[in-house]
């Protein structure tokens, strides 16, 4: 259980997709300018890294190592996420359209995002059961959910900041981005994944 | 574009201030009833602009592209203060507030995830096996994607997920400034 919980900090803070991985940065910067637009994100994210995690790994245990087709990974991985967002998208628009209306927005952004196949890698070479992949995956959109809401929050405020011209929008966006980085460095040695 | 501005209630008004915020156009009006498609932000951000830069939201509607993702995305407004004085093509600035938005996104993915988790915590407990695991958690989405379903009801019922119109939208307003 103690491995567990230290797996599941690792991934979310200590190897942070965003700020220690680099992964989904785009999304980081692109939807980052209100809190609760990044909410909405990245529980959209974490919903389609989870659930397309748990088919990359039956697939790649049952199909790709089964038959030695290893080499089909990444492009099998890429066309699962596709499915995975379009399974999303049409189980909620058929739960709720309403819901749909409101939140369908974030979902063709997903299918780009290389969080969600950067993870499905880093499942496969972890080697890990089935419950533990899952969790990983679960642990990692929530880290990278985190840092977006906490992005979005100092973007926020950063509006409201009398910033020189200079670093006016994107310039001063990125210098906090990598103080936010440096400041996630200090998880590093609580555990490791 | 209509110079007249309706009359904000109170509650419009309060709902302006902590609401997310967005342009829609009038496609259709039906008696009481006005339904409305939300303008798209492009690459360039200039929704009400986009005809000119390559990616307009007015091609023909066909699988995949713009505007069929569009019109999925049309909703109506039931009795929208001074509806008499809207005309189709006409666009309005819409809002929902923020904690109906974080409501439906922890209905619409945060339900089916911890239904998901929990049952496969559960029969991995019981089982220990990862196909097992990997079935009791496929139905424990399946059993939150219900209970979504249930809630998501609850909530339109309750009309908090129902988008509110705030005000007309200024000609040089895209949903880039909103």
């Amino acid at each position: 259980m103690k491995e567990f919980a230290l797996m599941m900090i690792g991934a979310a803070l200590v190897n942070n997709v965003i700020l220690a991985r680099f992964l989904g940065l785009c999304s980081f910067m692109g939807v980052t300018t209100r809190v609760d637009t990044a909410a909405g994100m990245g529980l959209a994210t974490t919903f389609v890294i989870t659930v397309s995690s748990m088919a990359d790994w039956a697939v790649q245990t049952y199909l790709l190592d089964a038959y030695g087709l290893g080499f089909l990974r990444t492009v099998t991985f890429i066309l699962i996420i596709a499915s995975a967002v379009q399974f999303t998208e049409m189980t909620i628009k058929k739960v709720s359209p309403t819901l749909f209306q409101m939140l369908g927005i974030y979902l063709p952004l997903i299918t780009t995002n290389c969080a969600v196949l950067g993870v499905a890698l880093l499942l496969v070479e972890g080697r890990m059961g089935f419950l533990s992949a899952t969790m990983f995956a679960f642990a990692s959109s929530v880290g990278y959910s985190l840092v977006m809401i906490i992005f979005a929050g100092l973007r926020e405020r950063l509006v409201l900041a009398d910033v020189p011209r200079l670093f006016a929008g994107p310039p001063i966006a990125f210098i906090v981005a990598g103080m936010l980085a440096m400041a996630f460095m200090g998880f590093s040695g609580i555990a490791t994944s | 574009m209509s110079t007249h501005t309706p009359n904000l209630s109170p509650a419009n008004s309060n709902a302006a201030l902590r609401s997310v915020e967005g342009i829609a156009r009038v496609v259709r009006i039906e008696g009481d009833q006005a339904w409305l498609e939300p303008e798209q932000t492009t690459s360039c951000g200039h929704c009400a602009s986009s005809a000119s830069c390559g990616v307009s939201s007015r091609e023909e509607a066909g699988i995949g592209t713009v505007t069929s993702r569009l019109q999925a995305r049309r909703f109506h407004l039931d009795n929208p203060a001074g509806i008499s004085g809207f005309r189709e093509g006409e666009r309005l600035v819409v809002g929902v507030s923020e904690r109906a938005l974080l409501n439906a996104a922890l209905t619409a993915y945060g339900l089916p995830l911890l239904f998901a988790l929990v049952a496969g915590g559960l029969t991995q407990a019981a089982y220990g096996e990862d196909l097992t695991t990997m079935l009791g958690m496929s139905g424990g989405l399946a059993l939150g994607l219900l209970a979504a379903r249930l809630n998501a009801r609850r909530l339109a019922a309750r009309g908090d997920l129902a988008p509110r119109f705030l005000r007309r939208a200024r000609p040089d307003e895209t949903c880039g400034t909103v």
